[in-house]
C-alpha cells in the first residue's frame, strides 16, 4: 500500500474529527453572516455535536480489541479512545444545555472555542505519538485560555494571563521532555517497540525525570498539583457552563494519557504519581477548607479529585486503570452537576459566596435534598455513585499494595481516606448554609422550579447510577485497554 | 423463607420519611401521628419477630437474600454484592433496643414545633438506616446504613440543636467520618480477600463477596490474598491482620465512643434536642460496640484474643475517665453523657474478656444502657423543657412539687448506678464478672473497674441529693413551670423503667436469646 493509499484509507476512519473540522469552518462562516444574539450558532453547534457523537459511537461498533493505527502509526483509534470522544461530547452537550436554560448569552465565538476544545482532545484521545500529542494539547490550551479571556472583566484578563503563564511553562516544560525522550528514543511514538529498546538501555532514573518533564504538561490539563495554580482564578471568574465543561473534558482526556504513558511501560511512574497524589490531595484539601466562593471551592475540590482519579493509574502487575475511568465516568454527572446547582444558586443568591446562601434550601426543600445529593456525590458517600467510585479506586490501591508488598500504597489508601474525610467540611457548607442557617432577606428568594426540576435528573442519575451501576461497569470493562 | 417482615423494618420508615416529605404543608399536624404510627407498626413487626424466632437455632433467621450488584473489577474478577438481611440473638436484641427506643423518642419528639416536616422525614429516615445497620448480613449493605446514618443525625443536631450546633454536628459527622474510613478499608480489604465458591465456579470468574456468613468462615480466604492467615505480608511493620484489627477497633470505638476519641460525645449531646440525645445514647453509641462484636470479633477472631488486654485497658480508662469527668459536670446534661462515657467503657471491658460471661454481658450491658440512658435524656429534656435550664446547681428539692418526677429520676440514677433488681447491675456485673474470669486479663483491671461502679454511685446520689432532696429553692423564680410530669412524659418514663424492672429482675429472657449466639464465638 502507498503512502498516499494509506491516508485515504485513514482519513475514513476519522470521520467525527473530519465533520468537527467542517463544521467549525461552516460556523465561522454562520458566526459572520449572522447578526449579534442570534441563535443560530447555538443550534448549529448542537447539531454539529450530535452528529459527532453519533458518528463517533455508531460507526466503530465492531473495532479489533487492539484497536487501528491511523496514518502509520499517529494515531491509534481503540475502544477506550472512543469511550472518552463519547464521554467529552456528552460534557459537551451537557454544556450546551445548562448555558441555554440559564440564557448564557454566548457570542458565536464562545461555541467555536469549545468545538476547537472538542476537536483537540479528541486527537488526543487517540495519539500515543508525541507531535500529536502536543499539537493537541495546544490546541485545547490555546482555545482555554482565549475562552477565559472572553468576558470583559479585569478579573477575567488576570485569570486568563496566569492561565496562559502557567500554561505556556508548563508546555514548554513538556516539549523539553519531548524532546530529551526524541534523542534517546529515536522516535516519536512511545508504544514503538523501537522506541522501547532504546528507552531500556538508559538508567531508569534519567528515564524517571524525562517522563516527569514530559508529564508536566499532562499535569496542567489535569489540575494537578504542583501544577494547580491557575485553577482557582480561571474558575472563580469563568462563565459556569464553561468552566463545568472545562473541569470535566481535559481532565478526563489528560487521565487518559497518562494512563497510556503508564501503560506503555517504558519507566517505573509509580513513585512520580504517588508524589504527584500526595501534593494534590494535600494541596486540594486544604486549600478548599478556607474557601468562601462555591466556584473557588470545587476549583480546588477539582485538584483533590485529580489525586483520586490519578490513583487507579498506579500500575501493577494487573493494573487495567478500571478504577480510574470509572471514576471519570462517574465525574462527568457529578460535577457538572456540582457546577449547574452552582449556578441556580448563583441565580437566587445572586452571588457566589456561600455566604449568601442563607435560608435557600428552606425556602426551596428540593433545591436543598439536590444539594446535598450532589456534595454527597463529592464527598463520594453513598447512596451516590461516588462512594462507588471511591470504592472501585481504593479497591485498585489495595490490590497494588498486595502485589507490590509495599507499605506506601497503605499509607497512600488510608491518606487518601482520611481526606475524603476531611473534604466533608467544605463540601457540607453548601448545604449547611442552605438548610441551617437562617436567611436574612426572605424576599429576595423565588425558587427556580423548572432549573430545579432539571438538576434533581442529575442527583436522580446520580443515586440511581450508585443502585444500578452495572450498566456503567460492564460499559468501562469492555473498553479497557 | 422469604416473609419480607425483616425488610419491613427498613421499608416502612423509608416509605413513611418520603410520604412526609411529600405532603403538602397544610396537613402539618399529621406528620408526627404518621410518624407514631410507623413506630407503633415497627413494635408490632419487632414483636412478631421475636415470637417467630428459635432461640435455639444458631445462625441467622428469617433470612432475606436478593441479588443486588454484581460489580465488575477489572477483567477477571467480580465484587457481589447482595441485599441480606438476618437476624440472630444479638441483632434481635438490638433491633428490639432500637424500636421501643425509637417510639419514646418519637413521642418525646412532640415538643418539638419547628420545620416538622423535615424533622420527622429526617427522623424516620435515621430510624431505617439504624435498624438497617442491625438486620444487615452483608458487609457492604451494613456501611452504607452504617454512613447514611450520618448525615439526618447531622442536620437532626445542626437544625433543632442548641445554640453551638454548627461546631457540634461538624464534629460529630467528621469524627464519625474518620472512623468509617477506616472501617471502609478493612471492608475492602476482606472483600477481595474472601471468595464465594459457589459463585466463582459459576461465573468462571473470582467472585468476591461482602456476605457476613463468607467472611466470618476463614475457609473461605484466598490463598495469598492480603488477609489470608498464612500471609506474611506487614504493613507498616505490623501484619496485615493486625493492621486491619485496629483499624476496626478504632473505627468503632470513635462510635462507641471509647477515650480518647470521645470528645465529639458531651459536644454533640449537650446542643442535640432532647429526642435526638435520647436516640444519640440509647441506639447510635451500640452501633459501635455491635460493630466490634459482629465484625472485628467475628471476622478476625484470631487476632482478637491477642487484643484481649488492650481493649480491656482501653475499656477501664473510659469507665474511669468518664466517672471522674462526670463528677466535675455542672450541666445534667453533660453529666450523663460524660456517664454514657462510663458505662460504655463496661461494654469494652466485656468483650475485651473474651469469653462466654463477658460477651453476654456486654451485650446485655448495652441493651440496659439503651434503656437507662433514654431515662437519663429525657429527664434531662424534661428539665430542660420547662425551665430552659439544666445546671444542677440551679435546683433544691424537686422532690416536694414533683413526686412522679422523682421516682422516675431515682428508678433511671438507682438503674445506672447498678442497684441489684434493675438492668444496669446486671450487665455490669457480667461484664465484671467475665474480666476477672478471662486468663489474658490480669485481675487488676476488673478490680479498678468496680470503681467505676462507685464513681457513678457519688456523682448520681450526689446530683441526686442536691437537686431533689432538702427545702424548695430554685435559682430564678422557676416555680410556676415546675409542673410535674405530663401524661406524655409518663408514658415515656413509664415504659422504661417498666423495662428497666423487668430485664433487671428476669435478665434470662435476654440471656436466652443471646447464648446461642455467643456461644459460636468460641
Amino acid at each position: 500500500m502507498t503512502e498516499l493509499q494509506e491516508i485515504l484509507a485513514s482519513s475514513k476512519n476519522i470521520l467525527p474529527e473530519w465533520l468537527l473540522i467542517i463544521g467549525i469552518l461552516l460556523l465561522v462562516v454562520i458566526v459572520s453572516f449572522q447578526k449579534d444574539g442570534s441563535n443560530w450558532p447555538y443550534r448549529f453547534t448542537f447539531l454539529l455535536v450530535l452528529g459527532y457523537t453519533f458518528s463517533a459511537t455508531y460507526f466503530y461498533e465492531n473495532l479489533p480489541n487492539d484497536g487501528i493505527k491511523l496514518f502509520g502509526d499517529l494515531l491509534i483509534l481503540d475502544k477506550t479512545s472512543l469511550f472518552f470522544k463519547q464521554l467529552v461530547a456528552l460534557s459537551t452537550v451537557v454544556f450546551l444545555i445548562h448555558s441555554r436554560l440559564f440564557n448564557y448569552k454566548f457570542d458565536g465565538e464562545i461555541y467555536f472555542l469549545v468545538l476547537c476544545i472538542l476537536l483537540g482532545l479528541s486527537f488526543l484521545a487517540m495519539t500515543t505519538h508525541f507531535l500529536v500529542m502536543y499539537v493537541a494539547i495546544e490546541l485545547v490550551s490555546i482555545s482555554s485560555y482565549v475562552l477565559v479571556a472572553t468576558k470583559n472583566d479585569k478579573k477575567n484578563f488576570e485569570a486568563a494571563i496566569k492561565y496562559l503563564i502557567f500554561g505556556a511553562a508548563s508546555s514548554a516544560i513538556m516539549l523539553y521532555g519531548i524532546s530529551l525522550f526524541y534523542g534517546i528514543g529515536h522516535t516519536l511514538n512511545f508504544t514503538d517497540s523501537v522506541f522501547l529498546k532504546s528507552i531500556a538501555i538508559n538508567s531508569p532514573l534519567i528515564i524517571q525525570i524525562i517522563s516527569f518533564l514530559f508529564l508536566a504538561g499532562l499535569f496542567f490539563k489535569i489540575a494537578a498539583a504542583p501544577f494547580h495554580s491557575w485553577v482557582p482564578d480561571v474558575y472563580e471568574v469563568t462563565s459556569t457552563p464553561i468552566i463545568s465543561f472545562l473541569s470535566f473534558a481535559p481532565k478526563a482526556v489528560g487521565i487518559l494519557v497518562v494512563a497510556r504513558v503508564v501503560n506503555a511501560n517504558f519507566a517505573d511512574l509509580n513513585m512520580v504519581l504517588i508524589l504527584i497524589i500526595f501534593i494534590s490531595l494535600i494541596i486540594g484539601n486544604l486549600a478548599a477548607l478556607w474557601q468562601t466562593n462555591l466556584k473557588r471551592m470545587l476549583g480546588y475540590s477539582g485538584i483533590a479529585q485529580a489525586g483520586f482519579i490519578l490513583i487507579g493509574v498506579l500500575k501493577g502487575p494487573q493494573t487495567d486503570f478500571y478504577g480510574a475511568f470509572f471514576y471519570i465516568l462517574t465525574y462527568l454527572p457529578i460535577t457538572m452537576g456540582a457546577f449547574f446547582l452552582a449556578d441556580i444558586l448563583k441565580k437566587q443568591a445572586g452571588s457566589d459566596e456561600m455566604e449568601d446562601f442563607k435560608g435557600i434550601g428552606q425556602k426551596n426543600i428540593f433545591l436543598g435534598l439536590n444539594a446535598v445529593i450532589i456534595m454527597m456525590a463529592l464527598v463520594g458517600l453513598p447512596p451516590t455513585i461516588g462512594f462507588m467510585a471511591k470504592l472501585m479506586v481504593f479497591s485498585s490501591i489495595i490490590n497494588l499494595g498486595e502485589a507490590m508488598h509495599s507499605s506506601v500504597y497503605y499509607g497512600l489508601l488510608i491518606f487518601g481516606l482520611l481526606n475524603a474525610a476531611i473534604s466533608i467540611y467544605y463540601y457540607l457548607k453548601v448545604p449547611y448554609f442552605m438548610l441551617i442557617t437562617k436567611s436574612y432577606n426572605q424576599a429576595r428568594y423565588n425558587p427556580d422550579f423548572f432549573l430545579t426540576v432539571v438538576l434533581t435528573y442529575f442527583s436522580i442519575t446520580l443515586v440511581v447510577f450508585f443502585l444500578y451501576p452495572d450498566f456503567g461497569t460492564e460499559w468501562v470493562r469492555k473498553v479497557l485497554f | 423463607m422469604q416473609s419480607g417482615l425483616l425488610s419491613s423494618l427498613i421499608i416502612l420508615p423509608l416509605i413513611a420519611s418520603i410520604v412526609i416529605l411529600l405532603l403538602p404543608e397544610s396537613y402539618k399536624g399529621s406528620y408526627r401521628w404518621i410518624a407514631l404510627i410507623v413506630q407503633i407498626l415497627l413494635l408490632i413487626n419487632t414483636g412478631t419477630l421475636i415470637g417467630g424466632f428459635e432461640a435455639n437455632h444458631t445462625g441467622y433467621q428469617f433470612l432475606e437474600h436478593f441479588e443486588w450488584i454484581r460489580l465488575t473489577l477489572g477483567k477477571t474478577s467480580i465484587l457481589s454484592i447482595d441485599y441480606i438481611v438476618g437476624i440472630d440473638g444479638l441483632s434481635l436484641s438490638m433491633v428490639a433496643l432500637s424500636v421501643v427506643v425509637f417510639f419514646v423518642a418519637n413521642i418525646s419528639s412532640f415538643s418539638i414545633n419547628k420545620k416538622e416536616k423535615a424533622y420527622y422525614s429526617l427522623f424516620l429516615l435515621l430510624t431505617a438506616s439504624v435498624i438497617g445497620c442491625f438486620i444487615a448480613v452483608d458487609f457492604f449493605l451494613f456501611f452504607i446504613f452504617f454512613e447514611f446514618m450520618l448525615l439526618p443525625m447531622y442536620f437532626l443536631i445542626g437544625i433543632w440543636g442548641g445554640p453551638n450546633k454548627a461546631y457540634a454536628s461538624l464534629k460529630f459527622i467528621i469524627y464519625t467520618l474518620v472512623g468509617s474510613v477506616m472501617i471502609l478499608v478493612v471492608m475492602i480489604a476482606l472483600a477481595m480477600s474472601n471468595v464465594d465458591e459457589f459463585f466463582t465456579s459459576e461465573y468462571k470468574r473470582t467472585v468476591f463477596s461482602f456476605d457476613f456468613r463468607i467472611l466470618s468462615d476463614q475457609a473461605n480466604l484466598l490463598k495469598g490474598s492480603l488477609l489470608n492467615i498464612e500471609n506474611p505480608i506487614k504493613i507498616f511493620g505490623v501484619h496485615a491482620r493486625d493492621f486491619m484489627f485496629i483499624l476496626l477497633f478504632i473505627g468503632f470505638g470513635i462510635k462507641l465512643p471509647m477515650v480518647p476519641f470521645h470528645t465529639w460525645l458531651p459536644d454533640a449531646h449537650v446542643e442535640a434536642p432532647t429526642p435526638i440525645s435520647v436516640v444519640l445514647a440509647g441506639i447510635l453509641l451500640k452501633i459501635g460496640g455491635y460493630g466490634l462484636i459482629r465484625i472485628a470479633y467475628g471476622f478476625f477472631p484470631d487476632i482478637a484474643i491477642n487484643y484481649g488486654l488492650l481493649i480491656s485497658i482501653m475499656g477501664l480508662i473510659s469507665i474511669l475517665y468518664g466517672g471522674f469527668n462526670a463528677l466535675a459536670q455542672k450541666d445534667l446534661k453533660k453529666l450523663i453523657a460524660y456517664s454514657s462515657v462510663s458505662h460504655m467503657g463496661f461494654v469494652l471491658l466485656g468483650i475485651g474478656a473474651f469469653n462466654v460471661e463477658g460477651f453476654n454481658g456486654a451485650i446485655f450491658q448495652m441493651f440496659s444502657h439503651g434503656l437507662l440512658s433514654s431515662m437519663l435524656f429525657l429527664i434531662a429534656g424534661v428539665l430542660y423543657e420547662r425551665t430552659k435550664n439544666r445546671e444542677i446547681e440551679n435546683f433544691k428539692g424537686l422532690a416536694k412539687i414533683m413526686p412522679i418526677f422523682t421516682l422516675m429520676v431515682a428508678i433511671a440514677f438507682f438503674g445506672s448506678l447498678g442497684l441489684p433488681s434493675l438492668s444496669g447491675f446486671i450487665g455490669e456485673f457480667f461484664t465484671l464478672f467475665g474480666s476477672f474470669q478471662a486468663t489474658t486479663v490480669p485481675k487488676v483491671i476488673p478490680i479498678l473497674g468496680v470503681l467505676g461502679i462507685v464513681l457513678s454511685a457519688i456523682y448520681l446520689l450526689w446530683t441526686f441529693q442536691k437537686m431533689f432532696f432538702g427545702e424548695f429553692w430554685t435559682k430564678e423564680d422557676f416555680k410556676n413551670n415546675l409542673d410535674d410530669l405530663n401524661q406524655k412524659e409518663i408514658i415515656m418514663l413509664g415504659i422504661l423503667s417498666a423495662l428497666t424492672m423487668l430485664f433487671g429482675i428476669f435478665p434470662n429472657i435476654l440471656f436466652d436469646l443471646l447464648n446461642p449466639t455467643v456461644i459460636q464465638f468460641f
